[in-house]
């Protein structure tokens, strides 16, 4: 009995293995074929290194005195951020109820709402930007709304799939109880999304504060215009201010932003 | 009759056998009734389709000689405080809201919107508390308290609809037999107190003889006993529990 066992997990060991040489042969014909159709060239790398130890030679040191102008947009970057966020969390608690299988009113609807937060999502922020500064103007209300509707495609969509995740068993007892359908939703679904959702949202500004840094190459308001103008100036060490100071934001943002979704988790 | 339920059946979409075939019970006012069989003997789907979160296939259910129908759902509901195996309390509310949810067939969509309840609900709810001796958890959330206690605050939330029937769905199962014990005890003695109705899905047949005035036996969709629990000898419990299972 126990020598066919072994035999016969001696045989499955075998085909184990020959499954993994195929996937992991096929994968590496795949990465080979892609790898030269967009030019992957490590000698290039290497031949590149003066120029950009030239670049970094020209941005060093960072021009400190700059600091001071960069006060104004380090703070609007923030409120860009901010205010996106915002809006994207207003937007995505009813887009979730709506786009969620278990509390959509009808299926028509749930599949339009999915289209329209796929449809949010697959658009990046800058793209966005690039449309708000045409229709609203230069500055940092197109960067809200840009953030804003990228969020909320994001934000919505994570929030519907925790919705269809909940357990049963809370909204079944209220809808026992005599509940009308958004009582139900109120005292069975929503308590059982908070956590997940305010840890996500929190995690979505900490995404914002990233994007907000670079809408202002487009116009959209933040840390970006500075960057994008001292660089066509060739005032490299002001480049080199920017970055850093949105190096310094993004860093205090992400330990913020941990701590707070550690708090609630 | 407080509840009289004719030819109920259920054949659930999909499903080769049906749930329920043909259940006629009638149940009079303040009676402990309890529904003894194994699991699948198709207690929980009887439950369901009495207060309507499951829609029968055929049959009906009258309850203080009207029928009930899918309209006015909500007021038929609210009559029926129902508990479950796991609970089902929602575990991030306090206690006392869980309770307070009790109410929530009597109140407005307005005003669940801002989570809040009128003073009234909230005597009813501490009366209800207390008469299962919880009150002293009341600002706690529910996931701190152990199974037993939960199952209690569960009670509590069912009482607070005010209702003229409990329907309890095998509420003792996850429970171990001493705290299990408690709980049907509390439930027998809140259920008389205010003169309640109560239908009690159970499989362990010594609670069933310990707590039930009567006892219907369900098998594979059938009633296949109903009598005093005096009468439940070895030929019956063979019938409810080993008869469905098939040869080999």
């Amino acid at each position: 009995m126990t020598t066919s066992l072994l035999a016969e997990e001696a045989q499955r060991g075998t085909q184990r293995l020959t499954k993994a040489l195929l996937w992991g042969s096929g994968a590496a014909a795949v990465l080979w074929f892609t790898a030269t159709q967009i030019g992957l060239n490590p000698a290039a790398l290497v031949r590149g290194v003066p120029f950009m130890l030239d670049f970094f030679g020209r941005m060093f040191p960072p021009d400190l005195a700059h600091l001071a102008l960069l006060r104004d947009a380090t703070v609007e970057t923030v409120q860009i951020a901010v205010w996106g966020t915002v809006i994207a969390i207003l937007l995505s608690i009813p887009l979730a109820l709506l786009g969620a299988r278990n509390t959509t009113p009808h299926i028509v609807v749930f599949h339009l709402i999915r289209l329209l937060l796929n449809a949010l999502r697959s658009i990046n922020e800058l793209v966005f930007a690039l449309i708000f500064v045409a229709a609203v103007g230069l500055g940092p209300f197109a960067g809200v709304l840009a953030i804003a509707l990228h969020a909320t495609g994001m934000l919505a969509k994570f929030c519907a799939e925790e919705v269809e995740g909940v357990d049963r068993g809370p909204v079944e007892a209220m809808q026992a109880t005599g509940a009308g359908r958004l009582q139900v939703i109120l005292f069975g679904v929503v308590p059982q999304v908070v956590p997940a959702f305010v840890s996500y949202a929190v995690y979505r500004f900490d995404v914002s504060i990233r994007a907000a840094t670079i809408l202002g190459l487009v116009g959209a308001g933040g840390l970006g215009f500075s960057l994008i103008k001292t660089m066509k100036l060739f005032q490299y060490h002001q480049t080199a201010t920017c970055i850093l100071v949105i190096f310094v934001l993004v860093f205090i943002s992400d330990w913020l932003c941990a701590r707070i979704r550690a708090r609630i988790l | 009759m407080v509840l009289e339920i004719k030819g109920l059946s259920k054949t659930y979409p999909g499903a080769a056998q049906p749930a329920l075939s043909d259940v006629s019970i009638s149940v009079p006012a303040g009676q402990f009734l309890v529904i003894l069989g194994p699991s699948g003997a198709g207690k929980s789907s009887l439950m369901r389709c009495i207060n309507r979160l499951v829609e029968p296939s055929s049959g009906e259910v009258v309850f203080q000689k009207t029928r009930i129908t899918k309209a006015d759902l909500r007021a038929v509901r609210r009559q029926f405080g129902m508990v479950f195996q796991q609970f089902n309390l929602v575990k991030r509310l306090s206690v006392l809201t869980n309770v307070l949810t009790g109410r929530l067939g009597y109140r407005s969509v307005l005003r669940s919107l801002f989570y809040s309840f009128p003073e009234s609900d909230k005597r009813i709810a501490f009366e209800c508390l207390a008469r299962v001796n919880m009150e002293h958890k009341a600002f706690q959330r529910a996931d701190t308290l152990s199974g037993g206690e939960q199952q209690r605050v569960a009670i509590a939330r069912a009482l607070a609809q005010e209702p003229k029937v409990i329907l309890a769905d095998e509420p003792v199962a996850s429970l171990d037999p001493k705290i299990a014990r408690q709980v049907l005890g509390y439930l027998r003695q809140v259920a008389k107190e205010l003169g309640i109705t109560v239908l009690c899905n159970l499989h362990q047949v010594d609670y069933a003889r310990e707590f039930g005035e009567r006892i219907v036996g369900m098998s594979r969709g059938s009633v296949v006993f109903d009598g005093a629990a005096g009468d439940l000898n070895e030929d019956v419990l063979r019938k409810i529990y080993y008869d469905n299972v098939t040869a080999g």
